[in-house]
């Protein structure tokens, strides 16, 4: 695919692209921000929205704040945006304490869930607002205006007015917006929940590749867990105005903090199972069922009771019994395209769901069928 | 079951037209049609056509733009309505920004405290105005103990205290028209100008500004065309040299000589409000008149209407890059605290206008002194006593409770059943029937009663309880159709679907899903259906007899000859009439806000 000549150009920090009179806005300085927010509380009354949280995002990076509703997720970024004011703690930016600098001085750009493109004026208006505040004469405006949109692919919009074009193009515009005076931090609010699903991955895409091309740190909000997994760098995963885990997408899929995030990221399976032996990081655990099986762990953990995650599509099923299988009956299975997804009980009662790829020798099992499941000790996970 | 339907379909298919044309919602619109036309449309026809009925059509015209003393005022009222509109613009403005930008408990005491002078008679707010500003009310008296002045004045009965009082009485108007304009805007724009790095007065000026222009010409010229037709206030506040169009009218409506010319003046003073509110739906959409948003969905001409506001917001926008940028950035040097300031102090200003004068009124009302004086020498309730052992007063409280109810009732029947017909049916020209049933509200009282005076004198009503109350449903209806529209659009249609899929008949339909959601807004249209028949005083001056005198009429008999505190224990009667009718209808407004 041929590459926009402005992105190119952006990219090869062209130096005299957009060089204001207050040097604000050099093409060089357009790298992220790092950002440290310590010990921030917000409350409501007696409602803890943010309750002493504290994380430190590196400059350029790309994380995202994943969470239920009422977790706390938005209460932070606004926080961070300087809409509603710090009750303790505080937040830094390159160092530098901001928790009382207001929001406009900030010099950040945002991208909101409902787009909040001014309705009274045209796309290039729109875009070109941030650059009139910052007082960025009229000849540079016009041209950096001209580039983003060509990055966004608005060109051909530049003056229609934000009613009469479609959500996928309306939040392209609000990302223009925020990106045009290239911005050390970027902000963005659930910005593609009120997208369809295909319009959504598609802008998912947009957005990675274009975090990748302006450098600028991205601070993403989001309560599903799919977005958070495919887009961010490192993922910050909040309840109850705590974050309760932060990580790289694998480590947090792949080695969950406790039944809350195992559960939340991801389809899970939690295994109660008591603790036999321990070899190394390798335990021999025994589940109510009586089925014995080998598990992965952390270290800290030895002897007693324990919760086992096990990722459904890391089961793996067969018609005959093999070596260390259990046997399972079918409750449901469902064909969803390239994989099958099963529940069925174990002898003991307890639910197993299982995901597996469709293959040809593999029939769609129906309810009441025997099946034999297995995993190895990797494929186990052992929680807290 | 559908062979059985089938055959009688074949058997008689005129049978089921018919039956499927009586039950077309749109025929519910006929009663409150057919009520407007032979009391409302009916008069005014007929005023118009004595007004041309002179040697030639436009001689009685050309009398009342000869005599000086009617263009003059003619001028006189343009000039003070203008003013007036200028002042609840410049006023109004901050104290909707106040009520959005509060929160909580703050926020329900500022919005009650517009919200209750609202629906609070017109006369009585008038009359404490005359009481706040008197010889021994409370300005002299503080301007006296400060040594400002060395005796009392009179503040009264000049150009000053009719800006003053007219302002002060049509401003809740200008607040809940503006508010309903900003608290529409979606408040993210706001906080993604502030992100964009524009400071709290540009995000004002680029985004909040512009975006409740509408709203402000709304406002505008609701308040306009209302100061054009005011008749009580200026009467109670003004002086000699204040004398407002509409009150020629009714000096001139005791003499019989001036038939004709009489009613050239009402046709001049209706044909200039009608103008301005043609010229203004003509920008703004009719809707502006009710507050509402257009019945109809996408109107073939919105795509020229967009084309055009394309080429408009572009020299709008130069002009505002010209002029805005430069002062922006000038403004943009004052601290952020200032515009905060600016709104909290012209909102505070304005609610003490709207509250202290109430306030001040129902002290006196307990006063022990037998004129008027604040702060009172002692308490008593000598004033309630001689209210409720007056016969006079107590039988104009009785009439006036039994016309208001009556009124009520006629509004709610037929306004109900219009704004089911509007809503539910599919007829053409729906905009223009709502802006028929809505129109009672803009035209000028003086002219309504005007024309209505000789509709009446022909079927022998005047002083009859049914006529007054058939009257003051003319101006009920509008408050129940635009009320009841809104709580009817705001049912879900999917709740009434679900319940007929289940079995129910569209009369189960209604009574089990529609009429319980619709409720409250029948409730709270009702109460302001009773309270505008309640209040109403200038249509009553014109239809009411010797033998029939409503509460409002003893009041304004009794403020234009002896100014004791006995008006101020009607009028508490009524401020607390009123709050108890918002406390009770306080749900309802609350869950109106969320729908509109």
């Amino acid at each position: 695919m041929a590459e926009p000549a402005a992105l190119r150009a952006m990219r090869s920090g062209d130096a005299n692209v957009g060089t204001s009179p207050t040097g604000r806005l050099r093409e060089r300085d357009a790298i992220g921000s790092s950002i440290a927010v310590r010990d921030a509380v917000k409350r409501y009354g007696s409602f803890h929205a943010v309750d002493q949280i504290s994380i430190d995002i590196e400059p350029g990076e790309f994380i995202t704040l994943l969470g239920p509703s009422g977790s706390g997720k938005t209460t932070l970024l606004n926080l961070v945006a300087g809409f509603q004011s710090l009750d303790s703690g505080e937040i830094l930016v390159d160092g530098k304490p901001v928790h009382n600098v207001p929001t406009h001085k900030r010099g950040f750009g945002m991208v909101f869930q409902s787009y909040a493109l001014f309705p009274n004026m045209t796309v290039s208006q729109n875009v070109a607002f941030p650059l009139r505040m910052a007082g960025v004469d009229r000849a540079t405006a016009e041209r950096r205006v001209a580039e983003t949109l060509e990055i966004m692919r608005l060109t051909e919009h530049a003056t229609k007015s934000p009613s009469q074009m479609s959500g996928g193009q309306q939040q392209r515009v609000a990302i223009a917006r925020a990106i045009v005076r290239r911005p050390k931090v970027v902000l963005m609010d659930e910005p593609l929940s009120a997208l369809d699903r295909r319009l959504r991955e598609q802008i998912q895409i947009e957005i990675r590749d274009l975090h990748r091309t302006i450098g600028s740190t991205i601070l993403f909000v989001t309560h599903d867990q799919g977005e958070a997994l495919t887009m961010s760098d490192r993922i910050a995963v909040l309840n109850a105005g705590k974050i309760v885990q932060i990580g790289r997408p694998l480590d947090i899929y792949r080695h969950p903090i406790d039944r809350f995030v195992a559960s939340f990221v991801g389809e899970s399976n939690l295994i109660e199972a008591e603790i036999l032996q321990k070899r190394g990081s390798t335990l021999t655990m025994k589940s109510r069922t009586g089925y014995v099986f080998n598990a992965e762990s952390r270290d800290t953990i030895d002897v007693g009771r324990a919760t086992v995650l096990v990722r459904p599509e890391r089961i793996a099923v067969s018609n005959e019994p093999t070596a260390n299988s259990a046997p399972v009956s079918v409750t449901s299975a469902i064909f969803l395209g390239e994989i099958l997804r099963i529940e069925a009980q174990m002898e003991g009662g307890e639910p197993l769901l299982i995901r597996c790829t469709d293959m040809a020798d593999r029939p769609l099992p129906t309810v009441g069928d025997r099946l034999h499941v297995s995993w190895g000790a990797a494929d186990c996970w052992v929680l807290a | 079951m559908t062979s059985a339907s089938i055959g009688v379909q074949a058997d008689r298919p005129a049978d089921l037209d018919l039956v499927r044309r009586l039950r077309d919602p749109a025929l519910l619109l006929v009663p409150a049609l057919a009520f407007l036309a032979f009391i409302y449309l009916l008069p005014l026809i007929d005023l118009i056509r004595i007004s041309v009925s002179g040697p030639s059509w436009s001689s009685y015209f050309e009398r009342v733009f000869a005599i000086p003393l009617y263009w003059d005022s003619l001028v006189r009222t343009m000039q003070i309505s203008v003013t007036v509109a200028g002042l609840c613009l410049l006023f109004g403005y901050p104290t909707a920004l106040l009520i959005h930008r509060s929160r909580g408990l703050a926020q329900a005491l500022i919005a009650t405290a517009i919200v209750l002078p609202y629906f609070i008679a017109i006369l009585i707010r008038t009359y404490a105005w005359m009481v706040l500003l008197g010889r021994n009310g409370p300005v002299n008296k503080l301007l006296v103990s400060i040594e400002i002045l060395s005796e009392p004045v009179q503040l009264l009965f000049n150009r000053g205290t009719v800006l003053l009082g007219m302002t002060a009485v049509l401003l809740p108007l200008m607040v809940l028209t503006i508010y309903s304009s900003v608290a529409r805007l979606d408040q993210s724009l706001t906080r993604a100008a502030l992100a964009s790095g524009a400071g709290p007065i540009a995000a004002f000026w680029r985004v909040m500004l512009p975006l409740t222009l509408p709203g402000m010409g709304a406002g505008f010229l609701l308040v306009f065309v209302a100061a054009i037709g005011f008749f009580i206030t200026p009467t109670l506040l003004g002086g000699p040299g204040d004398q407002m169009f509409a009150m020629h009218i009714t000096q001139q409506a005791d003499s019989v000589t001036s038939e004709g010319f009489l009613q050239a003046l009402g046709v001049v003073l209706l044909t200039i409000t009608l103008a301005v509110v043609a010229v203004a739906g003509r920008f703004l959409g009719f809707e502006f008149i009710w507050g509402g948003r257009k019945l109809t969905e996408a109107t073939p001409g919105k795509t020229d209407l967009r084309a055009a506001d394309g080429s408009r917001r572009s020299l709008g926008a130069s002009a505002a890059d010209v002029i805005g940028w430069p002062l922006l950035r000038l403004f943009g040097r004052l601290p952020a605290s200032c515009g905060t300031w600016t709104v909290r102090i012209m909102g505070g200003l304005v609610i003490a206008i709207l509250i202290l004068p109430i306030i001040v009124v129902m002290i006196i009302s307990f006063s022990s002194a037998s004129y008027l004086t604040f702060p009172p020498p002692g308490f008593s309730l000598r004033w309630y006593e001689q209210f409720f052992s007056d016969s006079n007063w107590m039988r104009a409280f009785w009439t006036s409770l039994v016309v208001a109810a009556m009124s009520a009732g006629i509004a709610i029947v037929l306004g109900a059943s219009a704004a089911l017909g509007i809503v539910r049916s599919s007829i053409r020209g729906k905009s223009a029937i709502m802006l028929l049933l809505v129109s009672p509200i803009i035209v000028p009282p003086v002219v309504l009663g005007l024309s209505l005076y000789s509709l009446f004198l022909r079927f022998d009503l005047v002083g009859s309880v049914f006529g007054l109350a058939a009257a003051h449903a003319i101006g009920g209806l509008p408050i129940v159709v635009v009320i009841l529209s809104a709580s009817l659009q705001g049912v879900d249609a999917r709740l009434e679907q679900a319940a007929a899929v289940h079995g129910a008949s569209s009369l189960t339909v209604f009574r089990l899903v529609t009429l319980p959601a619709i409720m409250p807004g029948l409730a709270a249209a009702t109460f302001f259906a009773f309270l505008h028949s309640f209040d109403e005083l200038v249509l009553t001056l014109f239809l009411s007899s010797a033998e029939l005198k409503t509460l409002p009429l003893m009041l304004w008999g009794d403020i234009n000859y002896r100014l004791n505190p006995v008006l101020a224990v009607v009028s508490t009667l009524e401020v607390l009439l009123v709050v108890a009718g918002l406390v009770l209808a306080r749900p309802v407004l609350a869950t109106s806000r969320k729908a509109t």
